[in-house]
């Protein structure tokens, strides 16, 4: 009986060591491995999508490969529901490897304007949830996650119609100037049209205009909508459709009442 | 004078073991601060039951102390690694790392160990037995 105890003995000696042994170094390793994320940049893409994108350099000095290797990126708004999402994966970074990978998150802001117009409207924040994965020496599993929130700025922050301006044109029709305000607070420059259709204090179409707009990231806009209504449907009070079209997302029509 | 020779160098061997292990792992401790305490006190509690285990060599009760050491590491392995699944935060970043499998091969080395010290103890008594005048 001496020597199979014994050969479990030096058995499970030599198991110990040899986990002892690489948890260790897997642990140590982990320092020499070297991440290097750099400065998100944002854009459209071809089908005027918002991105934003992170350049990401591995450079893995450790002892062992590192295996699914993973960020994530989900932005979420106020109320919970999911903005968009992206996730990088990288499924071997081998030892003395160096990588660099871009991760990208794409927003389609037609999409996020529609569901919710607070965003058009109004300054509020996204919160956005980033985590890092990936398996020390392919085996064990290691992820770090942080959240935090970003600014949004609404694009058509404040818009306004002014009082419309009424003037003669002909025996039939008249010229209405209706002045246009909003602040662009988005991180994007808006360029577009801002299409308005008047209907009297009982419902019935009285015309239509409509006028190019831009402003840079951080500006205002202050125009003027001019166009033409016959005079015999036109009523003191009333209200405007308006629609907001640009490369980067429509929306619309909303209504605001004049008069 | 043997046993307490052996008991010795083994003591200042394991403790050589911690010295180089809690080296290697000082840039993870300032990570993890409990890390660093948490080896400590392994390393202790091990050495311990080690040396009373040597020192007690060639009776029953050198057994008993290598069959506690082996529940211990045990015990003091699943309670110290919550289940396998470790985590920690530092300001705002959660940091989780998936021990899982290292456990599993601990523990399943750890009963090993305590199995051979059954043996061991199976075999002590059946060797007394033999050699008892009758």
């Amino acid at each position: 009986m001496r020597i199979p105890i014994r050969m479990i003995g030096i058995a499970t000696t030599f198991f110990w060591i040899f986990l002892i042994a690489f948890a260790v170094t897997a642990v140590y390793s982990l320092k020499d491995v070297q991440f290097d994320f750099g400065e998100p940049q944002t854009g459209t893409t071809a089908d005027n999508r918002l991105f934003f994108s992170m350049p990401i350099k591995i450079f893995n000095r450790g002892f062992y490969d590192i295996g699914y290797f993973n960020v994530t990126s989900q932005i979420t708004s106020g109320d919970g529901a999911i903005v968009a999402s992206g996730t990088t994966f990288v499924p071997v970074i081998r030892k003395g490897e160096e990588i660099t990978t871009s991760h990208m998150v794409t927003v389609s802001i037609g999409d996020l304007l529609q569901s919710n117009r607070n965003y058009l409207f109004n300054n509020t924040e996204l919160r956005i949830c980033e985590s890092v994965g990936m398996r020390v020496a392919e085996m064990i599993p290691v992820q770090a996650s942080t959240n935090f929130s970003v600014p949004w700025g609404a694009p058509l922050y404040g818009f306004a119609l002014g009082a419309p301006e009424y003037s003669t044109y002909n025996v039939t029709h008249l010229r209405v100037v209706v002045p246009v305000s909003f602040e662009n607070h988005s991180f994007f420059d808006l360029a577009g049209t801002v299409q308005l259709r008047m209907f009297n204090s009982t419902g019935v179409y009285a015309g239509f205009g409509q006028t190019s707009v831009g402003a840079r990231q951080g500006s205002s806009y202050d125009g003027l909508v001019e166009f033409y209504v016959g005079a015999s449907g036109l009523t003191r009070s009333g209200s405007f459709e308006v629609s907001f079209l640009s490369s980067v997302f429509n929306y619309g029509p909303w209504v605001i009442p004049y008069g | 004078m043997f046993r307490a020779l052996k008991a010795a160098i083994k003591g200042i061997l394991f403790y050589i073991i911690y010295f180089v292990l809690s080296q290697l792992l000082a840039p993870v401790s300032t990570l993890v601060p409990s890390l660093q305490q948490m080896i400590e006190t392994f390393f202790i509690a091990y050495i311990v039951l080690m040396i009373v285990g040597d020192l007690t060599s060639g009776t029953i009760y050198q057994h008993f102390f290598n069959a506690a050491k082996a529940l211990f590491v045990i015990g003091y392995l699943l309670f110290s690694l919550r289940g396998g699944v470790f985590g920690a935060s530092f300001e705002n970043v959660s940091l989780m790392v998936d021990l899982r499998l290292f456990l599993v091969i601990a523990v399943l080395l750890s009963l090993l160990g305590l199995a051979k010290t059954v043996l061991q103890a199976i075999n002590y008594m059946t060797e007394k037995a033999e050699i008892t005048p009758i």
